[in-house]
């Protein structure tokens, strides 16, 4: 009994039964939502976001944030767009891509971490400052995929065996390493020890600097991640990419019980708040709900889970 | 069981036999920003339309976030309708979208932008649009006795649609007056953005007789940073772009205004008219590549043949007759490529 | 001296008269009083919601929902005067409706405890969504009440209205944050949270009264913006609360709480304000709006980050 009521406890338990509720409810509610194709469609939409989140999530785990994801979802699509066109080697694209993607998390990491600047205000900064790069290099015009190759199509919009969508597949190995990471290495356990308390991880002869770098590393790198799957699904580089797209995460991995304040959360959690805004805004779609109103319920929704699940932690 | 086929095999010789081409029974657009009140117009003709042909109308709205219309695009194949409508968030942007559809066999139509891959597409000519209201807005300062046009260009230039207006207008505005484009802006096509640009403009040098603005938003943004700086209006012609809705309308029969042409650009008629080539495209009608729909610069004395102002009730009720009357260009003179 | 060079204020003001200097160089029209005007103009909406801000960046929490709140004012106030004729009832539902937002912005954080930056974002959602559903279509000025197109476009002796509404606002907020206990009670709330709660304060009313003068600032900006405008416009004022949040930063408050002076924050807007006029009136690519902010913004703050580290 005891044992049960620990279980229920859990903040994923909880997410996870919402989850349910919501999935079922659609599934009622609409002819469309609980369809073999509509659920693979939804799990390729969601990816792009889920494997950011995974990022994010690492990053404020460790006690940091990053709030340029969107800009930078933009930005590193053009030198992935750039160096296909250029080379015509997807390969090759999607490494020059990676590399910017890491070292927009160690500029983020250094400024942070190394000069002291709250991350918060690195990465707004940032945020403009990428966006600002997106516009002037293109002039806003989208830099379009001139090379066309299927290979690059499929990793966004193919489905393994015409089922499951590859970006799904993708998003997936993503989570299963990092939950792995996060619970069975060292590493992890570093993680959440600094963002818990950055004094006893110093004493306890981390090295924190490095470690947090790293986090910031690993949010740009899976961010750019999401960045190809966007690109391959839009079949550009493109100055809209990713606007507001920092908003979504946010609200997201909050939900999924991740703290703001560091050290607090797990990954599970995060997919799984993912994985309820996606269900909700597929769903609401299917049943012809107008945009305005699902503004609004996703509002209500953030707020609510995440007051609950403050008042549950206060009682514990 | 057998009876059941039976009939639907007799339903199917009997249409092939008398030709009746059916019409799409569902029908789904995905709009880049439905917000805007230029594309509220456009869903008003969609529905007008599809309402007279006995059409259900599905519309989704992307709110300008491109990721989210490449996910409204597969819901809607999910749900199976007859054909796709949508007007891209950005045009390359669909271009996966459309190798989508081709592959799940959902015929796609397009407003607003050409895109690789396309079958068709129904949109206004936006250089022609510009180069009516640069037109007009010649005619009256050579009325006025002016030889010069000093211009304010309110626009937008994330968007070609909009760079083609802000050209056309002042290729037109040349073939009457000496035409110098004095400011170039970025109002982001918002009103409130407008007012802010224009008024640093207007700080550095208000030595202007004209104000273009690349919709209404910006062209009142700019008259409303005119009017802040405490300008006089007497020798000011302002144009805006669109009939988006009723603030051209509202301006433009105040008295005294210097808001005197609109590059007008009819939402409903658009939405009518893309209709009636969605149902085409289903029927396996012949259609265009692009099919042009009207556009004409009003002013004071003739918009009340195409609009109905209700200035009190602050409704407008289109005329779609005299709309569809309007001669229309059968390709636009400048496209996006052409820039 | 050297005390007086170590304050966070003096470094940006010299920032300051640096581009004041450098714009006036290029290009003589800087210092004309349409300028100027323009400048003011544009930065006193801002300066009036940036006040609310300060101190709640100050007692350590943030409002992400003031540009949504600000552009859901100017459909307000302009359908109510359209419908009822009258000023007073136009402007009384705004402060009404902004109370109740910011009541909720503030009871969300201290009741159900939820972090202001999730909350407040949840809130810009809500407002975002819920704007469109009070009305799809914009709200032109029927009333042509003329004191109604005063407020944003008139002058008094050649000083803007909204200059002059920002101005009255001005020195309440510095008596408030400098000469009160209330406003070292913020600062107290911010800087440590548990000492002031053992001192006797109350964090929470304090925290739910800075939500709520920061809606009701957001009030008086928006009728400020409907009148500018003429229209009460859905979906205006994007991105208005990164603009006034990367202001206040600029100015020295500190995003933990605990520190900031409404000083730093004009200054921080005028600086940002003066870039984007510049950037106009050179005729370099607006995209530099942008760019420029975000490296501004992080070297300040790196500045203030050295100095506070040398001194202490």
């Amino acid at each position: 009994m005891n044992y049960i009521q620990k279980y229920l406890a859990r903040g994923e338990v909880a997410l996870g039964i919402i989850f349910l509720i919501v999935f079922v409810f659609f599934s009622f509610a609409s002819e469309y939502f609980f369809t073999l194709r509509n659920i693979m469609n939804v799990s390729g939409q969601l990816s792009i976001i889920l494997i950011a989140s995974i990022g994010f999530a690492v990053l404020l785990i460790a006690g940091e944030v990053d709030i340029s994801i969107g800009s930078l979802l933009a930005f590193v699509a053009i030198p992935l767009i750039q160096v296909m066109n250029f080379t015509e080697s997807v390969t090759l694209g999607i490494i020059v891509c990676l590399l910017f993607g890491a070292m927009i998390g160690l500029v983020n990491g250094f400024l942070t971490v190394y000069l002291g600047i709250s991350s918060l205000i690195v990465t707004l900064g940032m945020l403009f400052i990428l966006r600002g790069a997106v516009y002037l290099y293109t002039g806003q015009r989208p830099i379009s995929d001139e090379l066309y190759s299927d290979f690059f199509f499929y990793i966004g919009n193919g489905k393994f065996m015409g089922v499951l969508p590859y970006a799904a597949i993708i998003a997936i190995i993503i989570l299963v390493t990092f939950i792995y990471i996060m619970n069975n290495t060292s590493y992890g356990r570093k993680l959440y020890a600094i963002g818990g308390n950055a004094e006893v991880a110093r004493l306890a002869g981390y090295n924190i600097k490095l470690i947090k770098l790293s986090a910031f590393v690993i949010c740009s790198v899976l961010s750019s991640i999401s960045a190809i799957l966007l690109a391959s699904r839009i079949g550009s580089a493109n100055h809209v990419a990713g606007d507001l797209f920092e908003f979504q995460v946010v609200a997201a991995v909050v939900l999924g019980g991740v703290s703001l304040v560091g050290g607090i959360g797990t990954l599970t959690g995060a997919a799984l708040g993912v994985l309820i805004l996606a269900v909700i805004s597929n769903g609401l779609g299917m049943l012809n709900v107008e945009s305005q109103w699902q503004m609004v319920v996703n509002g209500i929704i953030i707020i609510l889970a995440v007051g609950f699940d403050e008042i549950k932690r206060r009682k514990n | 069981m057998k009876i059941v086929s039976w009939f639907l095999a007799a339903v199917i010789t009997l249409s092939l036999a008398f030709s009746v081409s059916a019409n799409p029974k569902r029908i789904g657009y995905i709009v880049n920003y439905g917000t805007h009140e230029w594309y509220q117009n456009v869903i008003f003709g969609l529905q007008s339309r599809a309402d007279e042909l006995g059409i259900e109308l599905e519309v989704m709205d992307a709110n300008l976030d491109i990721n989210k219309q490449t996910q409204q695009a597969e819901d809607f194949m999910t749900k199976g309708v007859d054909v796709l409508m949508m007007t891209p968030v950005n045009e390359e942007g669909v271009v996966p979208i459309l190798r989508k559809a081709k592959a799940d066999g959902t015929p796609v139509v397009l407003e607003g932008n050409p895109a690789k891959g396309m079958t068709t597409l129904f949109a206004i000519c936006d250089y022609d649009a510009g180069f009516k209201a640069g037109d007009a807005v010649g005619r009256i300062l050579v009325s006025r006795g002016e030889s010069e046009a000093r211009v304010m260009d309110v626009g937008l230039p994330l968007l070609s649609a909009t760079v083609l207006r802000s050209l056309g207008f002042m290729e037109a505005l040349a073939q009457h007056v000496n035409a110098v484009k004095v400011h170039e802006l970025d109002g982001s096509g918002m009103i409130d953005s407008s007012v802010e640009v224009a008024s640093a403009a207007l700080a550095a040098d208000s030595n202007i007789n004209v104000i273009y603005g690349i919709n209404d938003g910006s062209a009142l943004g700019g008259l409303q940073a005119w009017r802040a700086a405490g300008l006089p209006e007497d020798d000011l012609v302002v144009a805006g772009t669109g009939s988006e809705g009723l603030a051209f309308l509202n301006e433009m029969t105040k008295e005294g205004t210097p808001y005197l042409v609109e590059a007008a650009m009819f939402p409903e008629g658009v939405g009518y008219t893309g209709m009636n080539l969605a149902v085409d495209l289903f029927n396996g009608v012949d259609v265009p590549e692009h099919k042009v729909t009207p556009t004409l610069a009003l002013t004071v004395h003739n918009f009340a043949k195409y609009y109905d102002f209700d200035k009190a009730g602050q409704k407008r009720a289109i005329n779609f007759e005299n709309v569809a009357n309007i001669p229309t260009e059968t390709k636009c003179t400048k496209y996006a490529s052409d820039l | 001296m050297s005390k007086f060079f170590q304050k966070n204020e003096t470094i940006l003001f010299l920032i300051l008269l640096l581009l004041l200097v450098f714009l006036s160089f290029y290009n003589p029209q800087f210092y004309s009083i349409q300028n100027i005007n323009s400048i003011l103009r544009s930065s006193s909406t801002v300066m009036i919601v940036a006040f609310g801000m300060t101190i709640l960046l100050t007692s350590g929490e943030v409002d992400l929902s003031v540009g949504a709140l600000l552009s859901f004012v100017t459909v307000i106030v302009m359908d109510v005067i359209n419908i009822s004729g009258s000023l007073f009832l136009g402007f009384f539902s705004v402060f009404i409706f902004c109370f109740l937002i910011g009541l909720i912005n503030g009871l969300v954080r201290t009741v159900l405890n939820v972090n202001s930056l999730i909350g407040t974002l949840a809130m810009m959602l809500i407002l975002q969504g819920s704007v469109y559903i009070y009305s799809m279509a914009a709200i032109y000025n029927t009333h042509l009440i003329p004191a109604f197109t005063f407020i944003g476009q008139g002058f008094v002796y050649n000083v803007p209205m909204p200059v002059i509404i920002m101005l009255v606002i001005l020195p309440i907020f510095v008596f408030l944050l400098n000469y009160t206990r209330y406003g070292r009670y913020f600062t107290a709330i911010g800087s440590n949270p548990f000492s002031s709660n053992l001192s006797g304060i109350n964090n929470n009313r304090y925290k739910l009264i800075g939500f709520i003068i920061t809606s009701l600032l957001v009030g008086i900006a928006g009728i400020i913006l409907a009148s500018l405008m003429d229209t009460g416009q859905q979906g205006s004022a994007k991105g208005f609360e990164l603009i006034v949040i990367a202001a206040v930063l600029l100015g020295g408050t500190s995003f933990k709480g605990g520190s900031g002076t409404i000083l730093g924050t004009i200054l921080g807007i005028l600086i940002l304000k003066v870039i984007d006029n510049g950037i106009i009136l050179m005729s370099i690519p607006q995209e530099f709006q942008l760019v420029v902010p975000g490296v501004i913004l992080i070297l300040a703050v790196y500045f203030d980050t050295l100095r506070k580290e040398k001194n202490g």
